[in-house]
């Protein structure tokens, strides 16, 4: 023995951790040990690069231009080396390259054989572009457009006037419309992919949180830290920890793609969204601490580790059908549960995204996803208390509401 | 002082503890001693205030006992298990300031303990890495580590090898002497007698016997050890005595009626030859085996 004890050091021992501080300890340590646990740091970074080489694909699929090799015989050469000529003008990702053949049979063999993409040739009155087996869409768009024109140039020149006079007045602007229906898209996009992102983060971080808490149980560490601090301190810092994990990772993945999509042609949408974006992490915090604490109580049900599977299946339930319905609700539906917590979590921001929802309908949503996060945290407080130190095997709700302290 | 008053805890139909009633002393090392199911886990569970009471109640200081009081009390339950893949100092240093230690002064007193127990260098190992036995100590320091004012261990010293055993229970006397109220429960009767002061036997969810060892020890059969040059089956004529154990020339006697042992030493001397007369104390487990009985 090298050292004596001195008597209890009623300077450091009086006053425990019993009052605020307790619940920032608890929380710090979820941190701490998620962000020194090796497969969430790997999980985070595979996540990462998956955006990251997602979105760069998608930049890099919109940017690149596509060459077609077009076949056409002698007779029909000219209007082959028009479509060489406008092509891009037409479509920028688009270009085309003709090949000399032969004759029809030489030209069928070339696109038989790869070395064309299609043959361009004159049937009667009408223009064909012959594909091997399935159509090309783009090329047969720009084909279409430049057939027309040529024509269109020729009849003109044939009456003694010109193209454009012939068209004047005739032309209809599409670019509002595209605009609308392309930002339409890019909203069900990004309202999929947070869906999604909440979906995983709800369910991975809750049952690691549902796991942590039956694993202190199972240890029986939970006695030595229910005798240091009230329980309810321990419950708020693991839902705090643990939310704020969650979130933290779902803003990076957030950033990440916000950026990736600034590299992509949609680039002029980043400012559009990311008011949308900054909605969906307020709800989701919201929506999650209310979920997390339900994934407490379901740890808290549990006796071992094995159990907490069918404690949880509730609330994996629950988050299935928030994510199914954020995909699949429409209409009125679609408009009264994106009040309903949970599923206003996800619901009303993507309404916002889409533009469907006032900013007086999210405030109204998320006042009722905050009064329900309240209540389910007092409840789930309750049952995680009285659950918390029964040991004998799985516990009912009802059993954990009306256990004796 | 810890004094538990009537204590009873029932589980469906089964009374886990019934009416137990005893003292933890100031500055004293107190068994507490019964078979398995014996309702040792429970009580102390009920005195840590991790179990419900059905009735009876702990008092601390000559008060009901508060959560407050609990917090400052050091506590180490049945079954083991701290976190498994946290580092050693990392979770000491955790527990510490949920006690409501400093980061720094959570840290010293676990590295001082760590140090006495030869564990100074596996701090930084996570805990699952370490020997069983080396975990029970891991988990021994994190109920010492902010000096409680009382101590509560259940079953300290299983699974801990001799050398273990030795340095724990200095570690326990230490805190015993400066004043604090240590009850610690335990399977293992001769480690019990060396170590405590007083002892509290359980049986079946009651209390059978309690007090200091040597006050239970008087509670027993009185007993004489006789050894002679040459055979002692004549001691079976005596009367007022019940002969135990004759072996050729030794013989072990209990004494029924008062005084009957001095009939067996006059006689033993009028046959000469007396080698040994002396009285034997009995072991506790022959005490706990009786009041467990």
């Amino acid at each position: 023995m090298t050292t004596t004890l001195t008597p209890p050091d009623t300077t450091v021992a009086d006053e425990p951790a019993a009052g605020r501080a307790a619940w920032a300890l608890v929380a710090r340590r979820e941190v701490v040990v998620k962000l020194t646990d090796r497969a969430f740091l790997l999980g985070t970074v595979f996540t990462v690069v998956v955006i990251a080489a997602f979105m760069g694909w998608q930049a890099w699929d919109a940017g690149r231009t596509t060459t077609y090799s077009v076949a056409a015989t002698a007779a029909d050469r000219s209007m082959a080396e028009r479509l060489a000529t406008d092509a891009t003008g037409v479509d920028d990702t688009v270009a085309v390259e003709v090949t000399d053949a032969a004759d029809p049979a030489a030209a069928r063999a070339l696109v038989r054989e790869g070395d064309a993409d299609a043959w361009l040739h004159r049937d009667g009155g009408t223009w064909v572009l012959t594909t091997d087996s399935e159509e090309e869409d783009a090329l047969t768009g720009v084909t279409r457009e430049v057939v027309r024109q040529a024509a269109l140039e020729q009849q003109a020149s044939d009456l003694g006037t010109t193209a454009e006079q012939l068209q004047a007045g005739s032309t209809v602007t599409t670019s509002l419309l595209t605009g609308d229906a392309e930002r339409a898209g890019l909203a069900s996009g990004i309202a999929f992919a947070f869906a999604f992102l909440f979906y995983i983060a709800t369910l991975t971080f809750g049952i690691t949180l549902a796991n942590s808490v039956v694993e202190e149980k199972q240890s029986r560490i939970v006695e030595i830290i229910a005798t240091s601090i009230p329980v309810r301190q321990l419950l708020v810092g693991k839902i705090i920890g643990n939310s704020a994990l969650a979130i933290a990772q779902m803003v990076l993945f957030a950033a990440v793609g916000l950026v990736g999509l600034s590299l992509t042609p949609y680039s002029s949408f980043v400012t559009a969204v990311s008011g949308p974006v900054v909605w969906f992490l307020v709800f989701f915090v919201a929506g999650f601490v209310a979920l997390a604490a339900l994934w407490a109580v379901a740890g808290a049900l549990a006796s071992r580790t094995e159990e907490v599977q069918s404690t949880a299946t509730p609330l994996t339930m629950l988050v299935m059908a928030v994510f199914f319905g954020s995909l699949f609700l429409d209409g009125a539906a679609k408009v009264v549960v994106s009040y309903l917590p949970p599923f206003s979590a996800v619901l009303m921001p993507t309404r916002l995204l889409e533009g469907t929802a006032q900013w007086w309908e999210a405030l109204v949503a998320l006042a009722l996803l905050l009064v329900a996060a309240g209540a389910v945290v007092r409840v789930a407080e309750r049952l995680y208390r009285r659950s918390l130190l029964q040991t004998g095997g799985k516990l009912s709700m009802r059993q954990a509401w009306s256990a004796p302290e | 002082m810890l004094e538990i008053t009537d204590l009873t805890r029932r589980f469906g139909d089964v009374t886990a503890v019934d009416g137990v009633s005893f003292d933890v002393r100031d500055g004293i090392l107190t068994g507490f001693v019964g078979g398995n199911g014996a309702g040792k886990t429970t009580t102390m569970r009920m005195v840590m205030g991790v179990l419900g009471i059905d009735a009876g109640e702990v008092r601390w200081g000559g008060r009901p006992v508060t959560a407050a009081d609990q917090r400052r009390f050091g506590y180490m339950p049945e079954e083991r298990g701290l976190y498994p893949k946290q580092r050693v100092v990392d979770q000491l240093v955790y527990l510490g300031q949920l006690k409501g230690m400093d980061a720094a002064g959570a840290r010293r007193a676990a590295e001082e303990h760590l140090e006495r127990f030869g564990l100074a260098e596996r701090s930084r190992d996570r805990l699952q890495e370490l020997s069983l036995g080396n975990q029970q100590r891991v988990q021994v320091v994190a109920a010492l580590l902010h000096r409680p004012k009382a101590l509560v261990l259940d079953e300290p010293f299983s699974g801990l090898d001799p050398t273990a055993v030795d340095s724990m229970a200095d570690l326990l006397r230490e805190h015993a002497s400066t004043g604090v109220p240590v009850l610690f429960s335990s399977h293992q009767l001769d480690l019990v007698e060396r170590l405590c002061d007083r002892l509290v036997i359980l049986s079946r969810g009651r209390v059978v016997a309690s007090g200091d060892a040597d006050e239970l020890r008087s509670r027993g059969p009185v007993r004489y050890r006789l050894a002679l040059d040459r055979d002692a089956g004549w001691v079976r004529e005596v009367r007022g005595i019940h002969v135990v154990d004759v072996d050729g020339p030794t013989a072990l006697v209990e004494v029924v009626d008062d005084g009957a042992e001095q009939v067996v030493l006059r006689e033993a001397a009028a046959r000469g030859g007396v080698r040994e007369f002396s009285p034997v104390r009995p072991a506790l487990s022959d005490i706990y085996r009786e009041v467990a009985a």
